[in-house]
């Protein structure tokens, strides 16, 4: 569209403008409850801009003095950390192949579906089986344990994600590299990989945002500081008798942040297009 | 000793039967063409060729060695997709070396391969570059350097050409010529592009329905077609084909003319069977001074002037006829134009076997 009228693109630029500032906005009141003092927050009519700034509950939330509040917080963030990584990185290393093998091998792509299927259930449905089988396992409230329940959630859908990006990859590269004398191995290495590697980053991506947010399954399933998560941890500092909104803020914010810095470290992997030139076109 | 020797191969998917016993013996050297519509099997019996696909039955031998079972890496064969199937993420140097560098060739002998690859066929200022960054001929040329670079017995070919515009597509044909010519490699070339195989063959297997209808070279294929299918499918524009009745002097078209029939099928086909007659647009000119015996009375309907020649269509006792004459060539529509050919040129076919008579 070389030759747009002037009102076009400025109406362009204002819807682009409006969907920013919708997605934006949450996002910047929750930046400024967390520097606002704690009486402009719960005064009415509400302060939208803090008279003084307060950075002091970032000071609270990463204290590492013992039994603070800052302590539980930080052992949360680290449990976060821990639970999701493991997840993520389990969940690619079984995807990678058994998306390429249903791929590559339809007649097995009912399996796939089977498994999509459970996706289905509520999570409720399972809370108890799992519950049960955690407890038999003895890994109730443990970092692993949470890990374990999450690769179940993750391990299809990044299958399922990654299946779409195999699919992209034309067999017949494949083939030519066979015929070249690649071996099974050395053609995924040197060849299918590197080409799924934008939807590999996709799917480490969602997956890891998936297990970063999960609360249902972590509230369930941990208790205390060895294993209870951010989302269960951020809860807590709600369910006091004093709420300090400021506070549940400012550990919104930190939540956020691990995976903003993922993101952005991903981005130039999740840049696609690097198939194109392979075959025609 | 054959180059390649395909003896019997079936393939059978479920209940449907794509291949019925295909036989082909190919000398070292030699360029064949599978020739075939979509669905003939041509494609799947390169590909069992290949090792991408496995045969229900037959044999495959490549310098007497018996293939199937084998690796397609240990085949020593080499092919060319449709697609290209270059890698993408790999410069054109390393895609042209792939090959070698999987079979443990030291580098430097690698590297000496990949130079005069590239030069051979006049892509050494292209090495560097990635797929992406390449015109569609230029990918073609990497794909098929990729395959020359390891000498293989034996070179596969699924129609190459048919993603490259017209004009690319000859220089490409007449390039891979050239390269056979000068290489002296034996080659396998899927097509559906009669042109194509008939300026680069040395023989032609045309298919259809999983058999081979003809195996020949250009020359006979073209002037002595075995079945009506064949004699249809490879000319353009397509054989002149009128229904008729033998009678004794010669062949009663269905609604009135008759075309005298030479020496050569007189006694070949008896009185009264029903026969296909077969001429090629090409062969018929205009009726000159001199009686002939064979005279196509033409009700012209639509002149195409195509350039080199003018494409004349038209009716003879409502049966539709094509002649290419030359440009300069005065008619018009609606008239009625003579047409005749020579002997050699009528071809004639049982209209129920549809093979050729004679």
């Amino acid at each position: 569209m070389e030759r747009q009228s002037f009102v076009f693109s400025v109406f362009i630029h204002a819807c682009a403008l409006l969907l920013a500032a919708v997605i934006l906005a949450p996002l910047l009141w929750l930046f400024i409850m967390s520097i606002s003092p704690a009486a402009d927050l719960t005064a009415k009519p509400l302060v939208w801009w803090p008279q003084s700034i307060d950075f002091s509950r970032y000071g609270v939330l990463l204290s590492s003095v013992e039994n603070s509040a800052g302590a539980a917080f930080v052992a949360s963030l680290v449990n976060s950390i821990l639970v999701a990584g493991m997840a993520t990185i389990a969940a690619l290393a079984l995807a990678i192949p058994a998306a390429w093998a249903v791929s590559r091998t339809p007649s097995i792509g009912w399996s796939l579906y089977m498994v999509i299927a459970t996706y289905m259930l509520p999570p409720v449905a399972l809370a108890v089986p799992l519950y049960f089988g955690l407890a038999h396992l003895g890994l109730l409230n443990n970092v692993f344990g949470l890990a374990l329940v999450y690769l179940t959630i993750l391990a299809p859908f990044t299958t399922w994600l990654m299946k779409s990006g195999f699919d992209a990859i034309p067999r017949e590269i494949e083939a030519a590299a066979m015929m070249d004398g690649a071996g099974l191995f050395a053609t995924l290495r040197i060849i299918t990989l590197p080409l799924a590697a934008p939807v590999m980053a996709t799917s480490a991506l969602f997956a890891f945002l998936l297990a970063w947010d999960e609360f249902f399954y972590a509230l369930l399933f941990t208790s205390d500081l060895r294993a209870k998560t951010l989302t269960v941890a951020i809860a807590d500092l709600a369910g006091g008798r004093v709420s300090d909104y400021g506070l549940i803020a400012t550990a919104g914010v930190l939540a956020a942040l691990p995976p903003v810095v993922i993101g952005l470290v991903m981005q130039r992997a999740l840049i696609s297009g690097l198939t194109s030139g392979g075959v025609k076109g | 000793m054959s180059a390649l020797e395909i003896q019997n191969i079936r393939k059978t998917y479920g209940a449907v039967e794509t291949l019925k016993g295909i036989d082909i013996s190919l000398e070292s050297g030699e360029f064949l063409v599978l020739l075939g519509s979509s669905g003939c099997g041509k494609s799947t019996l390169l590909n069992i060729i290949a090792g991408l696909a496995e045969a229900s039955g037959g044999d495959i031998r490549i310098g007497g060695r018996s293939i199937l079972g084998v690796h397609p890496k240990d085949r020593d064969i080499a092919m060319v997709f449709q697609s290209y199937a270059l890698y993408p993420n790999l410069s054109v140097h390393r895609n042209i070396g792939f090959g070698l560098e999987m079979r443990k060739v030291p580098a430097a002998e690698r590297e000496r391969a990949v130079q005069e690859t590239a030069k051979l066929l006049q892509i050494e200022n292209l090495l560097d570059r990635k797929p992406g960054q390449l015109s569609g001929g230029q990918r073609q040329r990497v794909a098929i350097g990729r395959a020359l670079v390891r000498k293989p017995q034996v070179f596969l070919f699924d129609e190459p050409l048919s993603n490259l515009d017209a004009k690319l597509r000859m220089e490409t044909r007449t390039e891979l010529k050239r390269l056979h010519q000068m290489l002296g490699t034996t080659i396998v070339y899927v097509t559906h592009d009669q042109i194509e195989a008939m300026t680069l063959a040395t023989r032609i297997a045309v298919m259809r329905n999983g058999r081979i209808e003809q195996l020949g070279t250009p020359e006979e294929v073209y002037d002595h077609p075995a079945t009506l299918y064949v004699a249809g499918f490879v000319g353009s524009p397509p054989m002149n084909v009128l229904d008729g009745v033998v009678t004794g002097e010669g062949v009663q078209l269905d609604g009135g003319a008759v075309i005298a029939l030479p020496v050569r099928l007189k006694n070949v086909v008896a009185a009264g069977r029903r026969v296909k007659l077969g001429v090629r647009p090409e062969a018929l000119r205009l009726v000159g001074e001199t009686a002939d015996h064979r005279v196509l009375d033409v009700e012209i309907e639509v002149v195409e002037l195509t350039g080199p020649e003018l494409v004349v269509t038209g009716r003879v006792s409502g049966q539709r006829v094509t002649a290419c004459l030359p440009p300069r060539t005065k008619l018009t529509v609606g008239m009625k134009q003579a047409f005749t050919f020579d002997e050699d040129a009528l071809h004639l076919f049982d209209a129920e076997t549809e093979l050729a008579l004679g």
